[in-house]
C-alpha cells in the first residue's frame, strides 16, 4: 500500500458468529484505491461484496484488518467516503433539490447556499427540471440519480456504491452507466462501485476486483486498458469482449459453485 | 354521495317517528324519553345559555391541557420504547395491557394527586390519551425504513438531526393516527371525570341537568357535546387523510 493510496484495505476478515451462521463472509482482503482511480469490486451473490461495501462505509466493523482512508483508520462512517446504496434510498417526502440538499442542510447550511450547490450536482446527473417533483413521481432510474447526487453534494473524496443500478432494468443500466462516466470525467471522482454486473465492471473501471465465492477473497485484480473518455460505444467493441470474457471466465466457476450450493 | 344520502335520510326519519312515537305513548315513566319539540327547546336552551360556553371552555382548556401532556409523554415514551430493544421487552407489555383497561379507575388517585379542581381532570386525559399514543408512536419508530437511517448514519447525521430529519417525517401516519385514537380517548378521560366529581365543565351540566331531573335540557346537552365531538373527530380525519395523501403520493 502507497502512501498515494486514498482508500486502503488491508487484511480485511469479516466473520459472523455461529448465531448469525458462523459465516466468514470477507476472507483476508487487500486492496488500495488510487486517487482519481475508478475501481470495481465484482464478484458472485452472496460473496461478500456488500458486506466489504458496509465495513468501507463504516456501518459495519470488520473482525480483522484495517481500512483507512487518507490515511485515517475507519472506525465508523467517514466524513471523506460516500455511499450509494443498492437499494432506493431518497427521502420520499423531500422532493429532488431537499433530497440532494440533504446532506448540507445536516452540515447546518443556509437553505439559499445548499440549494445553490444541489443544483449543480441534479444539472449534472441530468435532472434539471425535476427540481420539484418527488420522489414517487419520478422513474427508478430517476430517483437512483437523485441518490447518487445527493451522495455527490457531501462532497465525498471516495464514491462508495453498492450495486447501484442492481434494481433497474437493462436500457437504464446503461444510460446511467454512461452517465456515471460523464460524472466521472467531469469530476474525477474517485469511485469504488460494487457490482454483480461484467459488462458494468469493464465499461467503467480502470480495475477491476475479482472476488470469490465463500469465503469472499481476492481472486485476481484485472487492469482495463480501455481509453478514456469512454461512452457507450465502448460497449462493442472487440477488446471489451475480451475484457467480459476473461472476467467471465474467472466467475464462472465462483458463480456455479455458488449457485450449486444455494440449490443444495 | 347523493347514494348513501336516501338510506340516511330514511334511517333519521324512521328513528325520530319511533323516538316521538314512544315519547306520545306514555308507556315510560314521563320525561325520560321526552318529545322531539321538548328536545329542540333543550338544545336552544343550550346553546342560548351563557352559562354552557364558559363550560365548553373550560372542559376545552381541560382538554388540550390533557392532549399536550399525555401527547408529549406518549411521544417520548413511544420513541424510547421503539428505540431501545431492552426498554421495549421490559416495560412494552405493560403498556398493552394497560392501554385498554378503563382509566377511570385511576381517578380517585388522581382527585388525591391534582385536587377536585380542573387538575383531576387534565390528568385523567393525560392518562387516556397517553397509552395510544405511545404504542402508536414505538410501533412506528420500528416500522421506519432501515434504508433511511442507514443513510442519515453514513451522513454522520446526530441523533436530534435521526430523530427531526428522519424518523418524524417518515412517521408521519403513525403519528396522526396516535394523535386521533389519543384526542378520542382524551375527550372521554375528561368528560368521565367531570361526571363523577367537578363542579364545572360539560359533564358536570349533564350530571346537574340529570339530578335535577330536567331530561329535555340533559338530552339538549348530549346532543350538542356529541355535535362537537363529532365536528373535530371529522375534522382531524380529513386532516390524517390530507397528510396520508401526501405520502400516499409521496411513497408510489
Amino acid at each position: 500500500m502507497t502512501d498515494a493510496a486514498l482508500l486502503s484495505v488491508s487484511r480485511v476478515t469479516k466473520r459472523y458468529g455461529p448465531r448469525n451462521g458462523g459465516l466468514t463472509a470477507v476472507d483476508d482482503m487487500s486492496f488500495a484505491v488510487e486517487r482519481g482511480e475508478f475501481v470495481s469490486v465484482i464478484g458472485p451473490s452472496g460473496c461478500g461484496k456488500s458486506t466489504l461495501f458496509h465495513i468501507i462505509g463504516g456501518l459495519t466493523q470488520a473482525t480483522e484488518g484495517r481500512v483507512s482512508v487518507e490515511g485515517e483508520a475507519i472506525t465508523g462512517p467517514h466524513p471523506a467516503i460516500g455511499m450509494v446504496f443498492q437499494e432506493e434510498s431518497c427521502f420520499p417526502w423531500r422532493n429532488v433539490i431537499d433530497n440532494v440538499a440533504f446532506p448540507l442542510e445536516l452540515a447546518g447550511q443556509g437553505r439559499a447556499s445548499r440549494h445553490a450547490t444541489a443544483q449543480g450536482f441534479i444539472d449534472l446527473v441530468g435532472l434539471r427540471g425535476f427540481e420539484q417533483r418527488h420522489p414517487s413521481e419520478l422513474s427508478g432510474g430517476m430517483r437512483q440519480r437523485v441518490c447518487i447526487a445527493r451522495t455527490l453534494a457531501a462532497r465525498p473524496r471516495l464514491l462508495l456504491m453498492d450495486e447501484p443500478f442492481a434494481s433497474l432494468d437493462e436500457q437504464t443500466r446503461m444510460l446511467l452507466g454512461d452517465k456515471v462516466l460523464q460524472i466521472q470525467q467531469q469530476l474525477h471522482q474517485t469511485t469504488l462501485l460494487i457490482t454483480h454486473s461484467i459488462t458494468e465492471a469493464v465499461q467503467l473501471s480502470d480495475r477491476v476486483i475479482v472476488m470469490s465465492y465463500r469465503p469472499g477473497r481476492l481472486k485476481r485484480t484485472l487492469a482495463i486498458n480501455l481509453p478514456r473518455p469512454r461512452t457507450a460505444d465502448i460497449l462493442v467493441s472487440p477488446e471489451f469482449g475480451t475484457y467480459v470474457a476473461e472476467l467471465w471466465n474467472d466467475l464462472r466457476q465462483e458463480a456455479t459453485r455458488g449457485l450449486a450450493e444455494a440449490e443444495g | 354521495m347523493s347514494q348513501t344520502l336516501l338510506p340516511r335520510l330514511v334511517a333519521t326519519i324512521l328513528l325520530l317517528v319511533a323516538w316521538q312515537a314512544m315519547a306520545l305513548s306514555g308507556l315510560l315513566f314521563r320525561d325520560v324519553v321526552p318529545p322531539l319539540q321538548a328536545i329542540a327547546s333543550g338544545v336552544g336552551g343550550v346553546l342560548g345559555d351563557s352559562g354552557f360556553y364558559a363550560n365548553l371552555a373550560i372542559t376545552g382548556f381541560e382538554l388540550a391541557v390533557a392532549l399536550v401532556l399525555g401527547g408529549a409523554g406518549g411521544l417520548i415514551a413511544g420513541l424510547a420504547l421503539g428505540g431501545s430493544r431492552f426498554l421495549s421487552q421490559a416495560l412494552e407489555r405493560w403498556l398493552n395491557y394497560l392501554g385498554p383497561t378503563p382509566k377511570i379507575i385511576l381517578f380517585p388517585v388522581l382527585i388525591m394527586m391534582f385536587g377536585v379542581g380542573a387538575g383531576s381532570k387534565m390528568a385523567m386525559g393525560a392518562v387516556s390519551c397517553f397509552f395510544p399514543i405511545a404504542i402508536s408512536v414505538a410501533a412506528g419508530v420500528r416500522g421506519v425504513d432501515p434504508k433511511l437511517l442507514q443513510v442519515g448514519r453514513s451522513l454522520r447525521a446526530g441523533r436530534l438531526q435521526m430523530l427531526t430529519k428522519i424518523y418524524l417525517p417518515a412517521m408521519l401516519a403513525p403519528l396522526v393516527n396516535g394523535a386521533r385514537l389519543g384526542f378520542g380517548v382524551a375527550l372521554i378521560g375528561v368528560l368521565l371525570a367531570e361526571t363523577k366529581l367537578s363542579n364545572q365543565g360539560v359533564g358536570f351540566l349533564i350530571m346537574q341537568a340529570y339530578q335535577r331531573f330536567d331530561m329535555p335540557r340533559m338530552y339538549g346537552l348530549l346532543l350538542v357535546t356529541v355535535a362537537f365531538a363529532a365536528a373535530v373527530n371529522i375534522a382531524t380525519d380529513r386532516l390524517a387523510i390530507r397528510l396520508r395523501g401526501s405520502r400516499v403520493r409521496a411513497n408510489k
